[in-house]
């Protein structure tokens, strides 16, 4: 099998996120930057699927030079190859149209995004994948068997679950839920630093980038206000004083 | 050939060698004798080429002093032995009783051959000697009784494995064989005396005590029967004697050797040492997966196992239900090398000069189907084991050992404990807060970091859990006020400071252990840190004995020491008493690992008004929390808790306070005191924090907690 694992680097879910003054973006300084782990459960699943029947597992990623780490962790979990395109940065549209520019020459029986990415949370770039490339899509997916040349996906929805057939073909997005991502074994992260990966320009790919959306401001969230503490020492007395309090200050009864 | 030129009487007293054993019944003795010490040297020999065939290599012969003293103390003086004090008197009786009988009867039997030694064998030495042979020979029987007492009646469960007895014919062997030899021993002196008292005039039998009194029961037994009766015994005697000598390479006797060989060549690397992995890039496997991987000295000290349980009595992973014990994990790769060893011994002298030795694959592997997973990951790296052992083997290493192989050949462990790795990748702590709230606990307290000002004496190394952990932070601010308090210059890394690295080590993760390290390494000397003090005993052990691998040499020291030395000092003054009774339970990694016991014990001490109470297990033989080894990050689903298990310990001597010097003994004394519903009445305190509160200068630390964040483990990746 012939699969690809699409994965993006974010910052660690526990990093000190600052807006710039300007509000164009985040400072980047003294980020900790890791795999997006929607992303991961996307790898391993390749990865299994791998094992299962044979192939390879090539990862693509879009971003700025330290990406390569990111894609070095995949290919530490066990990833054939990779290949870097090195754009620092597009919106949902041009970030799937660079990524189907890569993947095209590589015709994969399957593709396996993220969900979303947990920095801008968009969670687009799956699906205009599969549309630019004319693939079928099944997104959130948390079960996957491939049989007789299909994908059979399990995808939760409201109080159900979905069973989807694809045919293959397909873009798979994953959801938390589908595997337990490996931890990287040694050996594999020492062959890592060796794997090839085809590092990719705009140019190279034949594409120009033209953003069809743009962030026009980032803020931060208001800061939360500090807790209140209801004194004295008659619990009646506290306990209206609650009541009151949840009802003209925060009006939730 | 009796011997028998000399005329023995009073003034002259002696014994006729070889009475009653006429012509050849010498040269028959010694043929036998020749044999029975072929069999063993036989024995050994091909033990020997055993203990060749496999593993890896390792010095242990350097030194020698040093190795000669512990063969001289533990061997020949039993020290460690002697450390406990029924099976220490049993063996001892038995080992010095035997020393001398096997040195007594070999001169005796042979001294006329030896003419420097004839002049000695007459008068007032041979009467003491034959009274000292009558002692040692009753010693060794005494021995031999208590040791039939304590397999067959007592039946401690050390010397079964839950309940299922070891080796049981060995071990009956063994004993039947050592009080044969006593006993032919004595009936054939009685059967002697009987004949030399009464028709020789030997009126100095008296000095051979046992034997006096049977030779009296046999008055008016007919001499010439008596003469026939100790001519079968003595060679019933020589036989058993013989048997005991053959029998040696092929039991547990083995040990007459192999202890004091372990002693010899016991580890001189400080407690806990494991030997880092030196080169990632080039090596081709890491840890140990198969037996060959582990080094030579690694599966002897499988082979100088003699099971005596030491390890398994204060083992917390066997004690609570785990399925670990040190002594079967030994027995089971003995078991295990003596299937494989055969295999490979044939491979290799098959294979033709300059060929590739082929060795066939076992069919059991050994990290998994012969070591248990569930055995690997329970030990708590308590060290107690090694502590223990007679033979000092040493099994925490050989764990570890299996443990890398698995984290990092195979990557095949706990979801619990990749979770941690991984948040120790990125956030270089365990739980994965965001490393930029490391410092959050001394925001108020006015402390500068290096960065700040590097000029200060001490470097305080907050580790992840003063850091991180909310019971912890607390630790950490009431031991930083302590030192304001008392004037010591320190400073903190502040952001800087990363996680030392040890729960990545001991839970067989030297890869990412090594990165920690020498992160931090290199931000200490880039301030040119000179002095450490460390509130986590793991931290302080990694840092003091590990961190001088990667170019980190720092002296060290835990806050127990200080604060003890400040007391000393009177740079602090503690007036305000406490009330209540305090146990101080000995941290594994300050206490067996680094010898510290007094120094929490003294600053408890001097808290007035202060009543301490000792744990049954305490100091050497302190019982683990169960945390160490990395398991304070793993789930603990077989048998009981131990934290559970050591508060009950503390519950039995009434304690109000379990004082301890580790955040992670004092999360898990914490967590034990609310499982057993004690909050009312009892809490866990850091050293620091009792101290603090007795210096009054303003509220008192209270042990409660706002558990929010810490204590339990980030979600990575958990979707909004």
């Amino acid at each position: 099998m012939n699969i690809v694992a699409c994965v993006k680097q974010v910052p660690d879910t526990e990093a000190l996120i600052k807006v710039k003054a300007d509000g164009s973006g985040i400072e980047e300084g003294g980020i900790k930057w890791v795999m997006n782990p929607y992303d991961e459960y996307g790898v391993e699943e390749a990865l299994k699927l791998k094992e299962k029947n044979g192939g390879e597992v090539t990862i693509v990623s879009m971003g700025p030079a330290r990406a390569m780490e990111t894609i070095r962790t995949a290919l530490a979990m066990g990833a054939e190859k990779g290949i870097h395109i090195t754009i620092d940065k597009a919106d949902e549209y041009n970030t799937a149209a660079a990524l189907a520019a890569a993947i095209k020459g590589i015709n994969p029986d399957i593709i396996f995004c993220g969900q979303r990415a947990i920095d801008d949370d968009s969670g687009q770039v799956g699906s205009i994948l599969a549309e630019l490339l004319g693939l079928p899509v099944v997104t959130l997916v948390t079960k996957l068997e491939i049989a007789d040349g299909k994908a059979k996906a399990v995808k939760p929805i409201e109080g159900a679950q979905l069973l989807i057939e694809s045919q293959m073909p397909c873009v798979i997005t994953a959801q938390k839920g589908l595997n337990e991502p490996r931890y990287a074994s040694l050996p594999g992260i020492m062959k890592a630093k060796k794997k090839p990966v085809d590092v990719k320009d705009a140019a190279a790919l034949g594409i120009t980038v033209q953003p069809k959306a743009k962030i026009v401001k980032m803020t931060p969230p208001p800061e939360r206000a500090p807790g209140k503490i209801i004194g004295g020492d008659d619990p009646a007395a506290k306990a209206a004083e609650l009541a009151k309090l949840l009802r003209e200050e925060a009006k939730v009864i | 050939m009796a011997h028998g030129g000399q005329v023995y009487s009073v003034g002259n007293e002696g014994r006729e060698i070889f009475w009653n054993a006429p012509f050849p019944s010498e040269p028959i003795l010694f043929f036998f004798a020749a044999i029975a010490l072929a069999i063993f040297a036989y024995g050994f020999y091909r033990r020997w080429q055993m203990w060749k065939a496999m593993g890896r290599p390792e010095n242990r012969t350097d030194n020698s002093g040093e190795r000669i003293k512990s063969i001289l103390l533990n061997g020949l003086l039993q020290v460690k032995t002697f450390k406990e004090a029924y099976p220490g008197i049993m063996h001892a009786l038995i080992f010095f009783g035997f020393f001398v009988l096997i040195w007594g009867a070999a001169f005796d039997a042979t001294h006329f051959h030896l003419p420097f030694l004839v002049p000695f064998f007459n008068g007032t030495f041979y009467l003491w000697f034959s009274f000292l042979m009558e002692v040692f020979g009753l010693a060794v029987l005494a021995g031999v009784v208590l040791a039939v007492w304590r397999k067959y009646i007592q039946k401690p469960d050390r010397l079964s494995y839950r309940g299922k007895m070891d080796a049981v014919a060995d071990d009956a062997i063994v004993l039947l064989l050592l009080a044969g030899i006593i006993v032919t021993g004595f009936i054939l002196e009685g059967f002697r005396l009987h004949v030399n008292i009464n028709v020789d005039g030997y009126t100095w039998g008296g000095w051979s005590f046992v034997g006096y009194a049977f030779a009296k029961t046999l008055a008016g037994v007919g001499y010439d029967t008596v003469k026939i009766l100790h001519k079968w015994t003595w060679w019933i005697h020589a036989f058993i004697a013989f048997g005991f000598i053959a029998y040696i390479p092929f039991s547990k006797l083995r040990h007459i050797v192999l202890a004091p060989a372990n002693q010899y060549m016991r580890s001189l690397k400080p407690t806990g040492y494991l030997e880092p992995i030196p080169d990632f890039e080039n090596a081709e496997s890491f840890g140990v997966g198969r037996l060959e991987d582990f080094t030579w000295k690694q599966i002897f000290n499988a082979d100088a196992c003699l099971r005596c349980g030491r390890c398994q009595d204060g083992c917390p992973a066997y004690l609570s239900g785990k399925p670990l014990s040190p002594k079967k994990l030994h027995q089971d790769i003995k078991e295990y090398w003596l299937k494989r060893v055969p295999v490979v011994m044939a491979a290799k002298s098959a294979a033709k000069e300059g060929e590739e030795v082929v060795i066939p694959e076992p069919d059991k592997t050994m990290v998994g189907e012969v070591i248990d997973l569930h055995e690997l990951w329970a030990c708590t790296n308590c060290m107690y084991c090694m502590e223990v052992c007679p033979v000092f083997n040493e099994h925490v290493p050989m764990i570890t050992g299996m443990r890398q192989y698995k984290v990092l050949m195979e990557a095949d462990f706990s979801p619990e404990l990749q979770l941690t790795y991984r948040n120790m990748e990125n956030n270089s702590n365990p739980w994965g807060i965001g490393t930029h709230l490391r410092a959050d606990w001394a925001k108020d307290l006015g402390i500068k970091s290096l960065a700040e000002d590097p000029n200060v004496e001490y470097l305080f190394y907050v580790g992840c859990s003063g850091s991180f952990d909310d019971r912890g932070k607390k630790v950490s601010i009431a031991f930083a006020r302590l030192l304001k308090e008392a004037g010591v210059s320190f400073g903190i890394l502040g952001g800087e400071e990363g996680c030392c690295g040890d729960s990545a080590m001991r839970g067989g993760n030297e890869y990412l252990s090594q990165t920690l390290a020498q992160m931090n390494i290199e931000v200490m000397n880039g301030y040119g840190v000179k002095k450490i003090i460390c509130t986590c005993p793991h931290g302080y052990n990694m840092i003091k004995k590990d961190y001088p691998h990667f170019g980190g040499n720092f002296e060290v020291y835990h806050h127990t020491e200080i604060i003890a030395d400040l007391i000393a000092q009177g740079k602090i003054a503690l007036k305000k008493p406490v009330e209540g009774i305090f146990t101080y339970h000995d941290s594994c990694f300050l206490g067996r690992y680094n010898n510290i016991y007094e120094q929490p014990r003294k600053a408890l001490k001097a808290v007035p008004g202060m009543k301490l109470a000792e744990m049954d297990r305490n100091h050497t033989k302190s019982f683990c929390c169960g945390a160490g080894g990395g398991r304070m990050w793993m789930e603990e689903d077989i048998g009981e808790r131990i934290n559970d298990m050591r508060t009950d310990q503390a519950i039995a001597v009434k304690a109000d306070t379990i004082a301890v010097g580790c955040p992670f003994c004092l999360t898990m004394m914490s967590d034990g005191i609310k499982d057993r519903q004690k909050e009312e009445t009892m809490a866990a305190f850091d050293v620091a924090e009792i101290v603090w509160n007795a210096m009054g200068i303003e509220e008192a630390v209270t042990a409660e907690a706002p558990q929010e964040e810490a204590g339990k483990t980030k979600e990575e990746g958990s979707p909004a």
